[in-house]
């Protein structure tokens, strides 16, 4: 067993290393041939292979020094309107050395951007095209604003089928020797979705307990990996302890750093095995749904799940006014 | 308990400039300026009121419409954060005056407003209209010199306005004190009308929180005003929210203090539960909030303030009317946002967490946020049960001792790894 982040370790390095997203990499690699790349939208689910997507052309065009005609900036650490003035700018606008005469600028997580900041970059991809290329990486490409999109060629990323997914996951477990059963596959795929990433840090962590890899080996480090208990906060909602659930729910928020669509994820799972009024659950899973958006959206996470909470009591009281 | 509300400060707002207190000088240039109007238009087009805020500025203007039957055309700062939407309004200004044949003062109210990153173009905007204007242009901002209005300044006749003394002011809570008929002994308003350092609404707030249904008021009733922090005004906008009859009487409370609107969210979102006994009462309060909170993600995504006030509703008048069957027997205190104490309280730990997703940033292509929700936890997993692949990975990403305690949490382990590696 190699001893770094297996995703890392595993990155395709050139294009013609990535397993997925067929029709999209056949455009890139001609892309790298013609040694023109136009500004570019990934737009897809996390894990889907954009970042690598984007790391991936700048090897190919650039050879193994591309680092120095490359820039990566993640929008959600960098999203005000000063990065894009000052960081994006300086490095758009001076010239490349070489044979490629434009560098290229990988903006990560670009839906973090602040509205702002996109239509102050709008400016800047129009005026340095010449010497500068941007990929746009983004989880929704609704978020970044309509000029951009206009300015973009659009590239979908789609969560990773099956057969794929599999097939790198056991690719790794051999290459470091682990032994990976296959319901401990199925677990994987399960929870992680086909976010590639997630599926392989999963491994990794299942892996370093030294035993073989089966789904219940799976499911307790996934059950580690987000130390929380949904159940119990769901529990003291509908037994109408409102303040104890959010409590729960602060905690996994704030000190574990859950993310919310984990929890609403949980959540839905529950529902309709929660003791509650049959007619109530559809009506819950309709709140769910909205509060899931929201949360897309960039909402708090906190205020919408627990007004999702609210109404876990009353749904719960519902059943003691039965009785 | 009653809580049909109106602020003072709006209901005894003076009408003429008769009864605002102070600034004579300030409210005598802007008359004549607006008078010099009916002889044509003024080498100046616009006048500019600059001061602290609650001196009256802003009451001046609308006394000096009413007094001189001028029609006023009022717009504050989140009616034109852009551009496009001051050049909207632009044509207000441009005509003579109203369809009825009366003049008309196109007042911009709190320019500073303005001040946020991308309004740059909104000044620019302004000093156009103001240029071309046929009828007079008030401007009104806390400061006129900052470098941003230089040049839209060059445009504009300056009237400053300065901070009343306090027997200034004391003499307009005098003039309430007869409308609300309220007996004070001697030294309360004395009291009150220094305590407000110059700002006038702010007097007028407190002396309404102090004296509000009362017909007497002793030196008592007000003296621990003397030691109150920002949280007694909070007590009572969040009183009058949680507990108010009317949508307008909650929506109004907001109007009390100067309060910051994230701040009393979390105020009020904290004491909801508590105040709140039925639960579908509480299910529909708290979805306001959440409702006010989309509304809050939706101005961040636009940038578009004007949604602002939907997030005032939903906050005030939604929470006020889920009351329905909540009873609340007895004094529930209100308590401190719980919710700001555990992030300060955890502010040491997000900021090893930060540090560790920085360095996990520059290895694994993901943001510090993503790093330390996606891939701390697995890495927490793995430092506790398995050294050699720990130490590997502490080396890989550089991690310093602290932080590979910080993911292992214990010391043992940590010596472990940190003999492993050397």
């Amino acid at each position: 067993m190699s001893f770094e982040m297996w995703a890392e370790k595993y990155r395709p390095k050139q294009l013609c290393d990535m397993v997925d997203q067929k029709t999209i990499v056949e455009r890139l690699k001609s892309f790298a041939q013609s040694k023109n790349v136009p500004h570019c939208i990934f737009a897809g689910p996390p894990g889907t292979g954009k970042t690598t997507a984007a790391l991936c052309l700048a090897r190919d065009l650039y050879g193994e020094d591309y680092r120095e005609h490359l820039m990566e900036l993640n929008a959600s650490d960098e999203r005000g309107i000063n990065v894009v003035r000052e960081t994006v700018k300086t490095f758009a606008r001076s010239r490349s050395i070489g044979e490629i005469p434009f560098k290229i600028l990988i903006l990560d997580e670009a839906d973090n951007m602040t509205s702002d900041a996109q239509q102050a970059l709008r400016r800047t991809m129009e005026r340095y095209t010449g010497t500068c290329r941007f990929i746009m990486c983004a989880n929704y490409s609704g978020k970044i604003i309509e000029p951009i999109q206009s300015r973009c060629a659009p590239f979908r990323f789609s969560f990773l089928p099956r057969e794929e997914h599999d097939t790198y996951i056991k690719h790794i477990a051999e290459r470091e020797n682990v032994k990976l059963l296959s319901d401990g596959l199925e677990a994987i795929f399960e929870v992680c979705g086909g976010d590639l990433r997630k599926a392989i840090n999963t491994l990794q962590a299942s892996a370093s307990m030294n035993k073989p890899v089966d789904s219940l080996l799976v499911y307790s480090v996934t059950g580690k990996a987000s130390p929380y208990d949904v159940q119990k906060m769901l529990t003291l909602a509908i037994n109408g302890d409102f303040l104890g659930a959010r409590k729960q729910l602060r905690d996994m928020i704030q000190k574990y750093g859950v993310a919310g669509v984990d929890i609403i994820r949980q959540i839905h799972k529950e529902i309709f095995k929660a003791e509650i009024p049959e007619p109530w659950k559809i009506k819950l899973v309709a709140i769910t749904g909205e509060i899931d958006f929201r949360l897309v959206e960039g909402s708090d996470e906190e205020v919408q799940l627990s007004a999702l909470l609210a109404r876990i009591v009353e749904a719960g009281s519902e059943i003691k006014k039965g009785k | 308990m009653q809580f049909l509300y109106t602020a003072w400060t709006v209901k005894h707002k003076p009408e003429s400039t008769v009864e605002i207190v102070g600034n004579t000088l300030a409210i005598k240039a802007l008359r004549d300026w607006l008078q010099s109007w009916e002889k044509g238009v003024p080498k100046k087009r616009a006048a500019f009121l600059h001061g602290p805020p609650g001196v009256g500025k802003t009451v001046t203007v609308e006394a000096l419409a009413h007094e001189l039957q001028m029609e006023l055309v009022e717009k504050n700062a989140s009616d034109y954060r852009t551009e496009d939407a001051i050049n909207r309004f632009a044509g207000l200004a441009s005509q003579y005056g109203s369809l009825f044949g009366g003049k008309r003062i196109v007042l911009l109210d709190e320019l500073d407003g303005l001040m946020g990153n991308a309004d740059k173009g909104g000044v620019k905007a302004i000093t156009n209209i103001v240029k071309t204007a046929r009828s007079p242009i008030v401007l009104i901002a806390n400061n006129a010199f900052n470098p941003r209005f230089r040049t839209l300044r060059s445009y504009c006749i300056l009237i400053e306005f300065k901070k009343p003394s306090a027997s200034t002011i004391l003499k307009n809570l005098q003039r309430i004190c007869e409308r609300e008929g309220i007996q004070p002994e001697e030294n309360v308003l004395k009291f009150i009308a220094q305590r407000a350092e110059g700002d006038v609404r702010s007097a007028v707030n407190d002396f309404q929180a102090l004296a509000q249904g009362k017909k007497q008021l002793t030196y008592d009733d007000v003296s621990w005003l003397a030691h109150r922090d920002r949280q007694d005004s909070i007590f009572n906008v969040i009183k009058l929210i949680i507990y108010g009859r009317t949508s307008l009487g909650a929506k109004k409370a907001l109007d009390m203090a100067a309060v910051d609107l994230d701040m009393l969210f979390e105020w009020i979102y904290e004491n909801v539960p508590a105040h709140f006994t039925d639960s579908h009462d509480l299910a529909e309060a708290m979805d306001a909030l959440a409702m006010a909170d989309v509304y809050r993600g939706r101005i961040r995504a636009s940038q578009d303030w004007s949604f602002m006030r939907y997030v005032v509703d939903y906050m005030t008048a939604g929470v006020a009317m889920a009351r329905q069957n909540s009873k609340v027997s007895g004094w529930v205190p209100f308590r401190f946002p719980s919710r700001i104490m555990m992030l300060s309280r955890s502010k040491a730990e997000r900021a090893m967490r930060k540090n560790i997703g920085l360095k996990i940033r520059r290895k694994c292509h993901i943001s510090v946020s993503r790093a330390s929700k996606e891939v701390l936890p697995y890495l927490r997993i793995i430092f506790k049960n398995n050294t050699p692949m720990a130490a590997g990975i502490a080396k890989w990403l550089d991690l310093d001792s602290e932080m590979v305690e910080y993911i292992v949490g214990s010391k043992a382990k940590t010596g472990a790894i940190t003999a492993f590696l050397s």
